[in-house]
């Protein structure tokens, strides 16, 4: 740059500085914005008419604008709620006792910890721990526990049904069945060391499961042989979905001790456990199409 | 915005490497050393006085002809006319193309024009050239590489500014071109010190700002 220009940008600075500045124009009149209504419309195209009767996904609902319908807006917020309450729900201290279980715990105090701290769910504490080894059958072939899980809500509905369906069905295939346990704050992984204490065969942990939009009330059941500390995600056999709109109790129950019959047949379980062996009966049996079911009215 | 420069449009640019030596003597050149020329028009005359100036320190080249046009580039002859025309002579084509390459970045670059009122209707031109080439300090009657502030504005503010720049710096006016010009502005050449030459040219700059915003305080 020359330095006559230098010296006028200088010059130019110095001047400007010292001009206060300009008032802002004046703001001109902004109207309104036209009040437009839109009318829900709904889904028209047949394939999404029909996907929607076969599934609870978020299908076939048609639209306002480019907006959600506030139906289906609502009908969002009250599934999530349901999934946020049974997250948030607590297994009281005395279900256990009054649906005639025996009540552990793992490690966890709190339900904040819970959810923060996988690994010490997944451990018994050691008034636990005496009660496993002072009050429990030894060796039984099965060994089931309900547990709370990531949903109370779940177990206090149906897990003593489950329980009893299991216990049950396993009966019937001449397996015997450990004392009913019910552990709070527990993880899958509580199963190895119930189960390792116990010495039973197979462990089996029925549990609620983590909430879905508007299904608060699910369990899984989890299966391992020869249970001990150390095994893994895949020396595990699990059902889930086990609720009224999923895989129904007796059905569940029914493969559940047909896993616990072929682990103790085949000596293994897991991604190791040979479930072509059994047949028709391990499969999932056909059920009806799930259907989104309407937690609020509107209008 | 105020005192945004104004950059010079060169409208024409012509070489004549081999010129008639009637025609280079009816410029003011000599025919034995000026026979090749170079030749521009531009539409702002004191920029391109100090770039023709410029231009002759970096070639040997003389500026035989310069000279501004009646009444601006506003009221041209016609659309290359501009305000000024500029003739290089020199015995070499090649020393034109120097002398034009140096004048060309010299209006494009340095040279030029301010916008005093921020509206384009008054400028000003307050150019320090800190070593004089030979054809301004010939006109100036200075010895070459002395520096020089080239102080241009319309009548009324050259005059204030003027003033202002002789009292703000211990300079020497080598000469004074009062209105009206063949542009109706008002010219001044001021020497001293390169220091003494900017504070001047500084002063009238902001003199001139000055009166085009209070033009009847």
């Amino acid at each position: 740059m020359s330095r006559t220009r230098q010296l006028i940008a200088s010059l130019r600075d110095a001047l400007g500085s010292a001009e206060p500045l300009p008032p802002p124009p004046p703001l001109p009149d902004v109207p309104p914005p036209p009040a437009r209504v839109y009318t829900p419309r709904p889904e028209k195209r047949p394939f999404a008419e029909e996907a929607a009767k076969h599934t609870t996904a978020l299908v076939g609902i048609g639209h306002v604008g480019t907006r959600y319908a506030t139906e289906v807006v609502l009908q969002f917020q009250a599934e999530l709620a349901v999934a946020h309450a049974a997250v948030g729900a607590l297994l009281p201290d005395d279900w256990a006792a009054q649906n005639g279980f025996v009540g552990i715990k793992s490690r966890v105090n709190d339900h904040r910890e819970f959810l923060l701290r996988p690994d010490l769910g997944r451990r018994l504490d050691d008034d636990s721990l005496q009660i496993v080894r002072s009050k429990c059958t030894r060796n039984p072939d099965v060994q089931i526990i309900v547990a709370d899980g990531l949903s109370a809500v779940a177990c206090m509905g149906s897990g003593k049904a489950l329980y009893e369906a299991v216990a049950r069905a396993c009966g019937a295939r001449g397996l015997s069945v450990g004392t009913p346990l019910c552990a709070r704050f527990a993880r899958v992984w509580l199963e190895d060391e119930i189960g390792q204490e116990v010495g039973a065969k197979v462990a089996m942990i029925l549990l609620g499961e983590r909430p879905g939009l508007g299904t608060g009330d699910g369990l899984s059941a989890y299966v391992v042989y020869d249970p001990r500390c150390g095994k893994t995600d895949g020396d595990r056999n699990m059902i889930s979905n086990i609720h009224p709109r999923g895989t129904p109790i007796e059905d569940a129950a029914r493969r559940l001790a047909l896993f616990a019959a072929a682990m103790i047949d085949q000596r293994t379980s897991g991604v190791t456990l040979d479930l072509a062996r059994l047949g028709e009966a391990g499969e999932r049996a056909p059920r009806p199409p799930q259907v989104r079911q309407r937690l609020v009215e509107h209008g | 915005m105020i005192l945004e420069p104004i950059v010079p449009n060169v409208l024409s640019v012509r070489r004549l490497p081999n010129a008639d030596p009637a025609m280079i003597r009816a410029y003011g050149g000599d025919p034995e050393r000026h026979r090749s020329l170079g030749l521009v028009t531009v539409d702002q005359d004191d920029p391109t006085y100090v770039a023709l100036d410029e231009a002759t320190k970096h070639a040997p080249v003389d500026v035989i002809f310069a000279k501004s046009f009646y009444a601006g580039s506003a009221h041209a002859s016609g659309r290359l006319s501009g305000e000024i025309l500029g003739v290089f002579g020199a015995t070499e084509p090649e020393s034109i193309e120097h002398a034009l390459e140096a004048c060309l970045r010299c209006l494009q670059h340095d040279a030029c024009f301010y916008d005093a009122d921020g509206k384009g209707t008054v400028t000003v031109f307050p150019h320090v050239i800190a070593s004089l080439g030979e054809y301004l300090s010939k006109e100036a009657g200075l010895p070459p590489g002395e520096p020089m502030a080239y102080l241009v504005a319309p009548p009324i503010e050259a005059s204030i500014a003027l003033d202002a720049a002789l009292k703000a710096a211990a300079v020497r006016a080598v000469k004074v071109m009062p209105p009206p010009t063949e542009t109706n502005f008002s010219a001044a050449w001021l020497t001293g010190t390169l220091d003494e030459c900017e504070a001047a040219a500084m002063a009238y700059a902001a003199a001139v700002v000055e009166v085009a915003g209070a033009p009847k305080r």
